[in-house]
């Protein structure tokens, strides 16, 4: 009897206590459906497994700001041919006891690229051909045809599995990270304990427990009653705790896509006109928080080949009145109804931006309204093919990029055949096709060319806002967010105080 | 022997609704505050509409009770800077509208589906019962988005879709009390004497229904307000800028503790409207029920007046 | 009662049928999930395998063939979003919301019963305003709010009970309590409305009027034939816990089947939402079964 009392007080103790030692509970804003490791690179997933469960051969160090680093790869070269070769470290073993070598890269990369299992991998590797080739166990090469001179930027998104999996989505990953999957209750929570037999240093966190609220008031509330320790995103509005709360650019840019062959937006006046009808200073620290940056890019300062010499539009709506009128008695038909395409719960404030932006150009001459759509049916005004017989459309998305380079979305979001692209220009194609082709400082050249063509000849689209996140985190942990939290969150980064 | 007064004539409905109102004090609040939305509902775009729609970023989210801005900005101001005050009187329009058609047509079409289906035979009985089966299991949110989908969004598909999942408790409710009453001895009278079905349904089960149904339509227009709230938010059916109580409640949500005003204000505006539907209903239960008037009328005796 | 039960069953049966055919045409003509599950950024061709992998490239007749098929062989099929059977899915989650639905429903039935016909009694009374208006405020006010706010009361402020979660019975406290305001609110007032109209009736004047003075008898009668309206509006708010709770699970991480049914349509997880849509029928038609044979327990006039 006295057994079953003192079980019961410790049950209800435990259940109400904060972690304790080297246990952190992170709370994350949704759940991770799959930990499948090719899928890694989709943000719920990756936030739990990256760098913890599966690893990769390089890694970019968005933390330290030392870009590319060796992880399973010690080193790389780029041979005659333009194929690469990474020479991969030695004595690493996966957590189900096999060792590391060659041929588990070369099964990892055609299991993730295998059309039967619908991975996120393929689309990074889109537009070349590409293959493994083995060496020797410890030497492996990649061939791509273009050749690919961001080749091992692209590696740092290929998790590395035993050749032994199965060609399916497995729920329970084996990976040479620091840590492995212990428990796994769908909807409740997922533990991730920490391996002694991993190659590299031991990370300070022994176990991490990740749960999931969707209600970011919730996910505060639980780091300050101490249920939990990090909360990587809350709202601006609960962050008012300079001790435990965060800021941090997120690399998430929100921009309206232009279409380009829907009058009056096919007049590049009428579009300055737009750019210069927002007052975009306006918004910071009301509608968005302070720290945000405003944006001409679809891709955040960080990124290699930024423009820093393109400025933001002014905002000078007596100017945008006069371009209108200038396109009006050329016969552009400027008065058209020009609709704002949103998605529902997109990012904090979205119906308040995009109804301040519409007030804005309604004062500068514009007829403008504002429609809101669900995810589904917004995709299919985002992406190709577009719906016949469509007005004017300002769709304003939110587009990540922390991958440290512009390739990721500039053939998308602008060449011609790109799925979200509202321009087919020959020399944005052309920009595109060379710069990704460049390497080193030429490469850095071609896409700032890109950039400022885009921004201020072309005008090719209504850029707003490059979007800054918060994080709470407990005092007794050291740590704090970086660009890449929101799809990556690597336990050895979390130091004890 | 005693001297009897000829008896006082019965005084004219109107003035014996407005004492019998006179006599339920929350009653009479209850219809002056649904007055007041009704007149709101009908002129408050009209009069606030340009009040409503200024924006004015650096004012957002301004606190309520602060008396110098003016009267328009007592119960404070949005995220964008907006009167609250003026936000809520123009919305009133579009949710009336919303709530009081989606619950009028599932109230209608519950009830006559369940009076059917209590009265007519086993047959029709049991597929009416069925199809309230089916739409209780079918999920509002895949009726919404599938209406949105082929129908398009707009007012009028957000009521339909409301209104069809509201149907069920309506039909059911209505049988129960169909099932129940058919067997009573005056409703076997009147058959025996001779009136038609439709007749037995209308004048003497219908009276009895409609008290319960009254009850829980009033509740339903705060549950058809705040359903309304949701599919709005998800871009189903009301746009902003248009607004309704519901969707100004949910987009305050994320504010909720550091400016509550945002969704305080609206949630009250549907409190006190279901408040006073309700105090309204239950007061109609008693006085058109010329058993239970009694209730009503003897308050008014105590002043004085000889019973 | 047998052959009532029998043909009840097979036209519960059919009504399923018409359920499951009626959801699987519509929901497919809502969009495409290969849009959804893959990033914009997806080419045309990795689109196209996706629908290919998950059989959505067939003819429509094909698919639900493919899909009746799988039903007859108790496969509910895959969800594509979670990688796993949809009724593993669907059925951890609804455990969840069984769990809540049977709970705040038994409470909120001996509360609203017991207040409900306190406040019949004496109606227009203290004791009848007093529950009213609190009951109809806790029945019309947002149910996000009521949960948020008592999360930063009991949580934050005071420390009493944990923010969220599922793990110890103090896990649940808060939830429910939520869960239970709103079907206590309607159905105080209908059981208040029916009592009183019971109480008033020629039966209960008898009873009076012949000396009957003992309160819990004339109650009993009473309450008996009020419960007719009083136990459909209970199924009716039953049916809607059963279709799941979403504000409260999304708040207070209940794993449930709202939340699990709004993702599921958002992402168009066709065999999750069907899989649901299932399950939550046979409960509730179960259910209204059981409400119909009450009706002729509590009133034996009724036959079936």
């Amino acid at each position: 009897m006295k057994k079953a009392l003192l079980w019961g007080a410790f049950a209800a103790a435990t259940a109400m206590t904060p972690a304790w030692g080297q246990d952190v509970k992170i709370v994350l804003n949704e759940e991770a459906d799959v930990l499948e490791p090719c899928m890694a690179t989709r943000s719920n997933v990756g936030r739990i497994t990256m760098q913890n469960i599966n690893e990769t051969l390089t890694f970019l160090d968005i933390k330290g700001g030392s870009g590319l680093q060796p992880k399973l790869a010690e080193s790389w070269e780029q041979q005659a041919d333009g194929s690469w070769r990474f020479k991969l470290r030695q004595g690493v073993t996966f957590s189900d006891g096999t060792t590391f070598d060659a041929k588990d890269v070369k099964a990892s990369f055609d299991r993730a690229m295998n059309p039967a299992i619908t991975c996120e991998v393929p689309r990074y590797f889109g537009g070349m051909t590409i293959s493994a080739e083995v060496v020797d166990d410890h030497t492996i090469d990649f061939k791509a045809d273009p050749v690919q001179p961001i080749l091992p930027l692209l590696l740092t998104l290929l998790t590395i599995v035993p050749e032994e999996t199965p060609v399916e989505f497995i729920r329970e990953p084996v990976g040479t990270g620091p840590f492995k999957l212990t428990e796994w209750t769908p909807g409740q929570q997922i533990v991730l304990t920490a391996r002694d037999d991993y190659w590299g240093e031991k990370p300070a966190v022994t176990t991490a427990t990740y749960l999931f609220r969707q209600d970011p008031a919730v996910r505060a509330a639980m780091v300050a009653t101490g249920e939990a320790d990090i909360a990587p995103s809350i709202s601006a509005q609960d962050a008012t705790n300079a001790a435990t709360d965060f800021s941090y650019l997120d690399s998430e840019t929100v921009y309206a896509r232009v279409d380009h062959s829907i009058a009056p937006l096919n007049d590049v006046r009428v579009r300055k006109a737009l750019n210069m009808a927002i007052d975009r200073q306006a918004f910071l620290g009301t509608l968005v928080p302070d720290g945000t940056l405003l944006a001409t890019a679809v891709y955040p300062p960080p990124t290699l080949g930024w423009n820093p010499d393109v400025k933001v539009w002014d905002y000078n709506p007596e100017e945008a009145k006069k371009l209108l009128e200038e396109a009006r008695a050329d016969g552009v038909a400027v008065d058209t109804p020009i609709t704002i395409l949103g998605r529902t719960a997109n990012f904090p404030n979205n119906v308040e931006i995009l109804e301040a932006v519409q007030q804005m150009l309604q004062e500068a001459g514009f007829t403008v309204e504002v429609k809101f759509y669900e995810v589904a049916e917004f995709e299919t005004y985002y992406s190709k093919p577009y719906a016949e017989g469509r007005g004017p459309q300002l769709v304003v998305a939110m587009h990540d990029n922390s991958k440290g380079d512009p390739s990721f979305s500039m053939y998308f979001k602008y060449a011609s055949d790109g799925r979200q692209s509202g321009i087919a220009d020959p020399k944005v194609d052309d920009l595109i096709a060379r710069a990704s082709a460049a390497t080193g400082d030429e490469r850095a050249a071609l896409w700032k060319e890109l950039q400022a063509y885009l921004h201020d000849e072309v005008v090719a689209d209504v850029l707003l806002f490059h979007m800054v996140s918060f994080s709470r985190v407990n005092e007794r942990l050291d740590w704090t967010p970086t660009m890449a939290t929101n799809s990556m969150l690597p336990l050895a980064d979390i130091k004890f105080k | 022997m005693s001297h009897i007064d000829t008896i006082p004539d019965e005084p004219k409905p109107l003035v014996r609704f407005a004492r019998m109102l006179w006599a339920d004090k929350f009653a009479l609040a209850a219809v002056l505050f649904l007055l007041t939305v009704l007149v709101l509902a009908v002129a408050g775009p009209h009069w606030l509409d340009g009040a409503a729609q200024k924006q004015n970023l650096r004012g957002r989210n301004a606190p309520p009770f602060e008396w110098e801005r003016g009267w328009l900005w007592v119960l404070g101001a949005d995220a964008l800077g907006r009167p609250l005050l003026a936000r809520i009187i123009v919305a009133t329009q579009n949710t009336m509208m919303i709530a009081a058609g989606a619950v009028v047509c599932s109230a209608a079409i519950g009830t006559v589906l369940g009076l059917i289906a209590g009265y007519a035979g086993k047959r029709t009985g049991e597929v009416i019962l069925r199809l309230a089966d089916v739409i209780m299991s079918f999920p509002s949110l895949l009726l919404a988005v599938v209406v949105l989908y082929i129908l398009g969004p707009s007012v009028g598909n957000l009521i339909v879709v409301l209104s069809i999942t509201r149907i069920p408790v309506y039909l059911r409710t209505t049988r129960a009390e169909v099932l129940e009453v058919r067997e009573r001895m005056f409703v076997q009278a009147a058959k025996v004497m001779g009136a038609s079905g439709p007749r037995i349904i209308f004048r003497h089960i219908l009276p009895v229904v409609l008290p319960t149904l009254t009850t829980i339509a009033t509740l339903d227009f705060a549950f058809v307000m705040l359903a309304e709230s949701s599919l709005s938010f998800l871009g189903i059916g009301i746009q902003p800028p248009d607004i309704t109580w519901g969707l100004m409640i949910a987009q305050g949500k994320q504010y909720l503790t550091t400016a509550w005003w945002l969704s305080f204000w609206p949630g009250l505006a549907i409190i006190l409207t279901t408040l006073s539907l309700n105090l309204l209903s239950n007061w109609m239960r008693i006085a058109l029920d010329p058993v239970q008037r009694w209730r009503l009328e003897m308050r008014q005796t105590r002043k004085g007046e000889t019973a | 009662m047998i052959p009532f039960i029998r043909k009840r069953a097979f036209a519960s049966l059919v009504s399923l049928i018409l359920l499951i055919v009626a959801v699987f045409f519509l929901s497919r003509l809502t969009g495409d999930p290969a849009a959804l599950y893959l990033p914009s950024e997806a080419s045309e061709e990795m689109r196209q395998q996706f629908r290919e992998v998950h059989g959505l490239n067939d003819p429509i007749m094909v698919q639900f063939g493919r899909y009746v098929w799988d039903l007859l062989h108790l496969d509910m099929g895959e969800s594509i979003r979670k990688a796993r059977p949809a009724f593993d899915v669907v059925a951890e989650a609804f455990w969840w919301t069984l769990q809540l639905a049977l709970i705040t429903m038994t409470l909120v039935t001996g509360a609203a019963i017991v207040i409900g016909s306190l406040a019949a009694f004496r109606a227009g009374g203290f004791f009848d305003r007093v529950a009213s208006v609190t009951s109809l405020i806790g029945a019309s006010a947002p149910d996000f709010w009521v949960a948020i706010v008592a999360i930063v009361v009991f949580a934050v402020g005071l420390g009493w009970l944990p923010t969220s979660g599922t793990g110890s019975v103090w896990h649940w406290i808060l939830p429910i309590a939520v869960l239970f305001i709103r079907p206590f609110g309607l159905i105080v007032q209908v059981v208040r409305g029916s009592m009183i109209t019971a109480l008033s009736s020629a039966y209960v004047k008898t009873a009076r009027a012949k000396g009957v003075k003992a309160r819990p008898i004339i109650f009993v009668h009473a309450l008996r034939n009020a419960m007719l309206p009083v136990i459909t509006v209970i199924g009716d708010q039953a049916a809607a816990l059963l279709n799941g709770a979403v504000v409260i699970e999304t708040i207070f991480g209940f794993p449930g089947v709202g939340k699990l049914m709004i993702d599921s349509i958002l992402q168009r997880d066709f065999n999750v939402v069907l899989a649901a849509i299932m399950i939550t029928a046979v409960a509730i038609f179960l259910m209204n079964l059981l409400i119909d044979l009450a009706y002729s327990a509590l009133d034996p006039r009724i036959r079936h």
